[in-house]
């Protein structure tokens, strides 16, 4: 049985691969919308954790599906505003590439 | 409200009231003035203009003047009524007892020659008429303490180690009239009132608003200042209640205060034109020599404050002058000192041995309170003695006490070697001349040595005679150089006042204190005069440009004869009763004690001296030919104001020491009642002239002195002879003064010239000012530059060093500060920029370094924490 076979350690190794993926595009990618990808990916990698574990543990197994359900929640009001601030960012700088923005430099 | 019976049963009050008008005179000026400035400020709203009109306005009145002559008369009325009562009642008592001695004294003449059986009639008689006598005087006695007596305590001050709790620590104010005091006090304000009104007239140049003063100079020419009306009429009440106080006290601590009050009038009043130079520079001298002879005052009350507990004059008296009498009968020694030695070896608890001696250390002090049975003269005395015990102090310090307090006369009755101030003070105005001269300043110390006499040893009333005879002659000489008038009258004034020093010291106390009273009228009769003629020639003072003024001022000039008649001692005029009098008794003293020869020689020559200068005086102002047309075309007679004064002064010049029948020189009614108020202890020092009880001294205590030792006794005897060497001497300066100022037959500057020297000495005061220069100022200033070089040198040296030393202090101090403190708060600032700097490079300001950083730091994190969890779980 090809389920059964599927156990926690799968999808935390999946959650793991995913969250990495999505740091290396936050790290990489000059374009802010790929940046907003690598985002989504960290956040989705999260999701899948707390639902592997409503899954395998009885304890979380109602508190994990709710936060992941947060998270969705979270995620899509996070892209909303991330995407106001990159048309407020296009708005000043004629493009959105990040690495032209350097308010921040300290 | 009837005036006459104001203060009932306590009619001494009087002569408080007559004290205190004077003082409400001053304090409404004073508060007026005070409201004047007050509302000066608000004087341009209408309320306010209201008001300072109110208090005198732009242009003030003459008001002050009436409100101050006001009270001053209102004093002299007063003081006329408690004169009068006082004299009543005093003449009363005094014919009584003078009635029932003469009666003892022909009982007990009777009772010597009689049989031995009418002896005990005669004896049980003469018993009843001393009982009668014995009632009258103490009823006398106790109306003088409930009537003319009275005090209170002002200050109560730490006890002094007396076991008398009463004694020691109590400063009283009273009053304690006599007919002395009594007499003063119609004297002085009746004078006083007279010089008030004469300056309404002579002082009216100081209504205006704006006065010019011609000798002062200012850089934008003479100065002008506000007329001081008010002000010198304020002074002048001060002035008289400080003297009425003076009069007025029972104790010498109130004498000591009105002395000081009176001190500083003098100085207001000398330096009243202080803008100028010399009227400032005579105000402090005025002031300064005063305060040279008040350090012997103060030295004299500190002694008998601390021998004898108290002040009060009745007090001192009792304690150190023997009773008249005690329970055994009188004293041998009655009101003298009782010298003797204690004996150190001999103490028991009542106190240790006395022993009588004539040229004893110590002096036996009397109780303050007689016991009950009383013995005055006892062999122990007491160290702490109780109220009722003897006690004794060293009779140096009795000495000393009694030089101290003359010092103190000495400087404010202007004598040698104090006499300096007194010419300079005429700086001041005339009238106020007239009122230091005749009244007030220079009485004071001559009736504090009158009011003090009781006080004074044999040695120190030597002083006073010697001193007396020194200033009287030394002024006279002066006087006869002097061509400034008011300074020819300012040395006369010296010089009377020497005579009267003298004939105190010399056992005239009736004598001296009647000349201080007629001496009051015709010198301040002679200094009005005088403010009358410069006030005509326009303040002009020299006589040597006077001249041939008679037919101009009439009034004045006749006055003025009369004043220079009197002190010149023409018979019948005042001043003849009291010179002849002290010359009298300075006869009988020498006579007594003929080493002291000088004591009636100067004196006498001094008499001769007076008439010729005085007529000189007169003769060069009023007679002959005008010297100086300019003062003579403008010279003219004052106004009532000023001639009223001269007219009742002129009158009493002549009237106030007549007697009956008026030529007899012994007979004056106001030298019988100054005579009242002698205290025994004259009598015991010097003897008396009522030699008829004098000789059998065993009943009654006048006088227990031998006719070859009584100086009054011989000065009585030689009245006429003293009296008519003075009048010899008197024509002969008169006729002098008339062949060289008069006929003209001597001329004056040919003296002069014949005699340079002399007459420069002379000019130059006897050089006492350059003498005093030379030894006390000029040491003075040299010593104090040396202190100033001192200062400047050694203190400002060791306060410089010490400055340079903080200074230097400080320098490390900053250093230390500025390096190493401020060095170590720098470096760590330093420490923190560089690292904060290193660290900025990280702030990249790249979205994605943060986020590497961000996961890096995450990876850390989570690395780190696994690898604890894994060493907890694995432990």
């Amino acid at each position: 049985m090809i389920l059964a076979a599927v156990g926690l350690n799968h999808f935390l190794i999946l959650g793991a691969l995913l969250f990495v993926a999505g740091a290396v595009c936050m790290a990489t990618k000059r374009n802010a919308i790929g940046i907003l990808m690598g985002v989504e990916l960290v956040l989705n990698a999260a999701t899948i954790n707390f639902v592997a574990f409503a899954r395998y543990n009885p304890v979380f197994a109602v508190e994990g599906q709710i936060i992941a359900l947060f998270v969705i929640v979270m995620a899509a009001a996070e892209a909303a505003i991330a995407l106001a601030i990159v048309l407020n960012f296009y708005n000043n700088h004629m493009t959105v590439d990040v690495d032209t923005a350097e308010e921040l430099k300290g | 409200m009837n005036l006459l019976e104001l203060f009932g049963e306590h009619p001494g009050w009087y002569f408080v009231a007559a004290t205190l008008v004077p003082l409400l005179s001053f304090v409404l000026i004073l508060l007026a003035a005070a409201m004047w400035c007050a509302t000066r400020p608000f004087r341009t709203t209408p309320a306010g203009a209201a008001l300072f009109k109110l208090f005198g306005g732009e242009e003030r009145g003459p008001i002050p003047a009436y409100v101050a002559t006001g009270a001053i008369a209102l004093a002299f009325v007063f003081s006329l009524i408690g004169f009068i009562k006082f004299t009543a009642q005093q003449s009363t008592f005094e014919t009584q007892i003078a009635q029932s001695q003469k009666q003892l004294h022909a009982l007990s003449l009777k009772a010597k020659a009689a049989e031995e059986k009418d002896k005990h009639e005669l004896e049980e008689e003469i018993e009843a008429e001393e009982k009668k006598l014995e009632t009258t005087e103490k009823m006398w006695a106790s109306a003088r303490n409930y009537a003319w007596n009275g005090h209170f305590d002002w200050l109560r001050i730490r006890p002094a180690g007396m076991s008398d709790p009463d004694r020691g620590t109590v400063l009283q104010l009273g009053f304690k009239i006599d007919s002395l005091s009594a007499l003063m006090f119609v004297m002085v304000t009746f004078i006083a009132t007279l010089i008030h009104l004469f300056s309404i007239g002579y002082m009216s140049d100081e209504l205006q608003p704006e006065v010019e003063d011609h000798q002062v100079h200012t850089r934008y020419g003479h100065l002008v200042r506000r007329g001081r009306f008010g002000r010198f009429f304020m002074y002048l009440s001060l002035f008289c209640f400080s003297m009425l106080n003076l009069v007025l006290a029972d104790n010498l601590f109130q004498v000591f205060l009105s002395w000081e009050l009176v001190g500083i009038c003098s100085y207001l009043l000398v330096g009243f034109y202080f803008e100028r130079q010399t009227a400032s520079n005579a105000a402090n001298k005025a002031f300064i020599t005063n305060r040279v002879g008040d350090a012997g005052f103060i030295l004299g009350l500190l002694i008998l404050w601390t021998n004898l507990g108290t002040f009060n004059f009745d007090e001192i008296f009792h304690r150190i002058r023997a009773p008249l009498s005690d329970s055994h009968g009188s004293v041998n020694v009655a009101g003298r000192f009782v010298r003797g030695n204690v004996d150190a070896n001999n103490v028991t608890k009542d106190g240790q041995g006395f022993t009588q001696d004539e040229h004893g250390s110590q002096i036996l002090l009397f109780p303050h309170k007689e016991p009950e049975h009383y013995h005055a003269l006892v062999n122990r005395v007491s160290d702490n003695p109780k109220p009722d015990q003897h006690s004794s102090m060293p009779y140096w310090l009795v000495v000393a006490a009694g030089l101290g307090i003359f010092l103190g006369c000495v400087g404010k009755s202007a004598q040698f070697p104090l006499q300096v101030w007194l010419p300079d003070a005429m700086e001041g105005p005339t009238p106020v001349s007239a009122l230091i001269h005749a009244a007030t300043m220079v009485a004071a110390g001559v009736y504090l040595v009158g009011r003090c006499y009781p006080l004074f040893t044999y040695e120190t009333l030597l002083v006073i005679a010697y001193t007396g005879g020194i200033t009287l002659f030394v002024a006279a000489t002066i006087a006869i150089v002097m061509t400034d008038i008011k300074k020819v009258l300012a040395y006369s004034t010296v010089s009377q006042l020497g005579y009267m020093m003298l004939a105190l010291g010399v056992g005239g106390w009736v004598a001296g204190l009647f000349h201080l009273m007629t001496h009051a009228f015709f010198k301040a009769l002679l200094f009005l005069c005088s403010g009358s003629v410069i006030y005509g020639c326009h303040h002009e003072q020299d006589m040597l440009k006077m001249g041939g003024l008679f037919p101009k001022m009439k009034i004045t000039a006749l006055t003025m004869l009369t004043g220079v008649l009197a002190i010149a001692g023409i018979p019948l005029f005042t001043g003849w009763y009291s010179k002849d009098a002290i010359l009298a008794q300075a006869f009988g003293f020498i006579y007594v004690h003929p080493q002291h020869l000088l004591l009636f020689l100067l004196p006498l020559a001094t008499a001769g001296i007076t008439a010729f200068y005085m007529s000189r005086l007169w003769l060069l102002t009023f007679t002959g030919k005008p010297r100086d047309e300019h003062v003579y075309e403008h010279a003219h007679e004052s106004p009532w104001t000023m001639t009223v004064p001269l007219i009742a002064l002129a009158v009493c010049s002549v009237c106030v020491a007549w007697g009956w029948p008026v030529y007899d020189a012994e007979a004056s009614w106001l030298e019988h009642n100054v005579h009242h108020a002698q205290h025994h202890a004259v009598l015991a020092d010097f003897g008396s002239i009522d030699y008829t009880v004098s000789e059998d001294h065993g009943e009654y205590w006048v006088v227990a002195k031998r006719a070859e030792e009584n100086e009054r006794l011989y000065a009585h005897y030689n009245h006429h002879l003293a009296g008519n060497l003075a009048l010899g001497l008197v024509a002969i300066g008169i006729a002098f003064a008339g062949v060289i100022y008069w006929k003209r037959l001597l001329d004056p500057a040919e003296a002069k010239e014949q005699f340079p020297r002399i007459h420069a000495f002379l000019m130059d005061k006897w050089r006492f000012d350059w003498l005093y220069s030379v030894m006390l100022v000029r040491p003075a200033l040299v010593v104090g530059h040396w202190l100033a070089a001192f200062d400047l040198r050694v203190i400002d040296g060791i306060i410089h060093a010490l400055a340079r030393f903080g200074v230097l202090l400080s320098k490390w101090d900053g250093l230390f500060d500025n390096h190493i403190v401020d060095g170590l708060v720098n470096l760590v600032g330093n420490v923190m920029y560089d690292i904060g700097a290193r660290l900025r490079n990280v702030q990249t300001g790249f979205l994605r370094s943060y986020v590497l950083f961000l996961v890096l730091a995450a990876a850390g994190i989570f690395m780190v924490l696994a690898y604890f969890v894994r060493m907890a779980t694995a432990g």
